[in-house]
């Protein structure tokens, strides 16, 4: 039986957590959130017009699914802009929960690791939840806990490349620095081999949108990035073995004397 | 049969016309102008492009775009010789293009097209390299690579609109605009004064004016820009691929272009935002460099009527049919959906060879 990830005091047994963006349609977006059995999916206010708060569909479906709503700062670039956008988001979605987002370059969507910490800061002050989406940088991820944060987003490669986990010293300094913060893998993640590789080593959970919505079958690929999540997981409880140089046969050879073994150092 | 048709887009117009071509008695509610649609017809860039909307829309819009693809050219011929007024009607492709940095974008639509059609996929698209691009739109010569894709169509969609409504009144359609009104089996209700007038038929089109009675449907917010330049001319519909910003720039036979769409999840009428003709520009401005000196002659706001499945439909009850949810595909979906509710009203208006 796989452990909760435990955040802000609520527990979830899905690991997978899952962006409410880029679907097909609103019917495949409610399938797929289904399908990947994520109890946690961001959304974003970006782009609406806040005076009009009724009546929209997405919303009602993505509430439908029963999930904790992580409303998200996307393509905020000021702390400022930020707060104020976590304020509105706040009000209209009635939770305290965000992932925030503070943009430092326009090309790569990396976090802007200043603004970040002192919108963090306030935002904590003001009783949210936060949630930041920061770069794999060990000392950005301190100034965010001294900041109030209680889990940390960090990314695996630029929002929507799909590639994968760039850095993975830094990831794995992250992992061993900071063993009791709950971290999620947020962005870059393309293939669901790459997620069962962020939780084999030891991360909390995973969150992705474009792999699923943009996949050629987003339910299927919904489905196959639970199913990996899920396999990382359990992997990284079972404990996996080292890495060997030699090979070492699963079925002992008896009857072969090591001595009569190819051994490369006197051969020739 | 007496038939009253609610909402004078394009769905209700084809439906009207069709219909009275077919011997009914029709009558054309429109809560508006008939003269100028509210609706998204009107804001429309009149693409016919079942490929290019095939990666991000269910395949039944493809197959409906097939159909209406092989419908368009008889119906456009016949209004074209009753009117006496070209429709530009082009069938002439359309061209998909990226920039070198985001030849991913260009790979995956071919992936994507390869995957869903298998070998019918290569009959559909040729990818071109630069001299490819530049010998079928001299003015897209930096780009490396692109995609045409040759049975793509577009038409002048608001002339169209215009000879249609021409057309009903020749025909003897009744038409009645600026009366809203509410659907029901066998009759419309006037919102004004509430007088009920019955009919053998009544078939509902009204986009998104039919949403206080139609469950689910909701609509999508697009921004488009017409612009003016005599420095670029493009012979066909033009797509940019780029991660964040999808772009057409569809070329008018009265020199302007069209460009589109943003796609926001959002009701909100009002007009088009900064960030979105930032987005807008800076997207056509990447196509062409001489767009930057081109005239922005429009900028229109519009919903889409959607389901969330995003696929169209016709339902039907005894004296009531309701046909909606053309969202982004209605010239693309149209008259195979007013087949649709012609063989709904139990008259065919369509020989085919199917």
């Amino acid at each position: 039986m796989q452990d909760k990830l435990k955040i802000y005091g609520r527990e979830f047994s899905s690991r997978f957590l899952i962006g409410t963006a880029l679907y097909p349609s609103p019917a495949i977006m409610s399938e797929s959130i289904a399908v990947s059995g994520a109890e946690i999916v961001t959304l974003s206010l970006r782009r609406q017009n806040p005076a009009q708060h009724e009546g929209n569909l997405v919303w009602d479906l993505i509430r439908q699914s029963g999930c904790q709503l992580l409303p998200n700062t996307a393509g905020c670039k000021t702390a400022r802009e930020a707060v104020n956008l976590a304020e509105m988001s706040r009000e209209i979605f009635r939770t305290d929960w965000l992932k925030l987002e503070v943009i430092g370059d326009d090309y790569n969507l990396q976090p802007d690791p200043f603004g970040l910490v002192e919108a963090a800061a306030e935002l904590v002050k003001r009783g949210f939840r936060v949630l930041p989406y920061c770069t794999d940088d060990l000392v950005l991820c301190q100034r965010l806990l001294d900041a109030g944060c209680e889990v940390l987003m960090p990314w695996g490669a630029p929002i929507g490349t799909g590639q994968g986990l760039l850095n993975k010293y830094s990831l794995e300094t992250l992992r061993t620095r900071l063993p009791q913060v709950p971290l999620i893998i947020d962005a870059g993640i393309g293939a669901p081999s790459q997620a069962a590789e962020a939780m084999e080593m030891g991360f909390d959970a995973v969150l992705l949108n474009t792999a699923v919505a943009k996949a050629h079958d987003p339910v299927a690929m919904a489905r196959a990035f639970r199913l990996a999540i899920d396999a990382g997981r359990s992997a990284y409880q079972a404990g996996l073995m080292v890495r060997q140089q030699t090979a070492s046969p699963s079925t002992p050879t008896l009857d072969m004397p090591f001595w009569h073994q190819a051994d490369p150092l006197t051969q020739e | 049969m007496r038939i009253a048709i609610a909402g004078g887009g394009l769905l209700g117009r084809l439906s009207a016309w069709r219909l009275v071509l077919a011997g009914a008695e029709v009558t054309l509610f429109e809560a508006g102008s008939l003269a100028r649609p509210a609706g998204a017809c009107w804001t429309a860039a009149g693409m016919i492009s079942p490929l290019t909307e095939l990666i991000h829309s269910p395949y039944e819009v493809y197959r409906m775009g097939l159909e209406s693809l092989q419908l368009w050219p008889r119906w456009i011929d016949v209004l074209e010789r009753a009117s006496g007024q070209p429709l530009h009607f082009r069938r002439n492709g359309s061209m998909v293009v990226a920039h070198q940095c985001d030849a991913a974008q260009l790979d995956q639509f071919q992936r994507d097209l390869q995957r869903t059609l298998g070998s019918a996929a290569t009959k559909e698209m040729t990818p071109l390299d630069a001299a490819g691009v530049s010998a079928l739109e001299p003015d897209l010569q930096h780009f490396s690579r692109g995609v045409y894709l040759r049975n793509e169509a577009d038409l002048d969609n608001r002339r169209l609109l215009g000879v249609l409504l021409d057309e009903l009144r020749r025909l003897g359609v009744g038409l009645v605009d600026e009366t809203a009104v509410d659907c029901e089996p066998h009759a419309v209700v006037l919102h004004k004064g509430g007088e009920r007038r019955t009919f053998d038929l009544v078939i509902d089109c009204r986009g998104m004016g039919a949403k206080a009675q139609a469950r689910n449907l909701r609509g999508v917010r697009g921004e488009v820009m017409v612009v003016e330049t005599s420095e670029v001319s493009f012979q066909r519909p033009v797509r940019l691929m780029h991660p964040r910003y999808k772009l057409y720039a569809v070329p008018k036979p009265d020199g302007t272009t069209v460009i589109g769409a943003t796609e926001i999840e959002s009701e909100d009428l009002s007009p088009i935002s900064l960030r979105s003709t930032m987005e807008l520009s800076s997207a056509l401005y990447a196509l062409h460099p001489a767009f930057a000196e081109s005239r922005i002659v429009e900028t229109s706001v519009n919903l889409r009527p959607a389901t969330p499945d995003n696929l169209p439909f016709v339902r039907i009850v005894e004296g009531l049919v309701q046909a909606n949810g053309l969202y982004r595909h209605g010239y693309l979906c149209g008259p195979a959906l007013v087949r649709r509710v012609a063989e709904a009203a139990g008259l065919v208006t369509e020989v085919t060879t199917e």
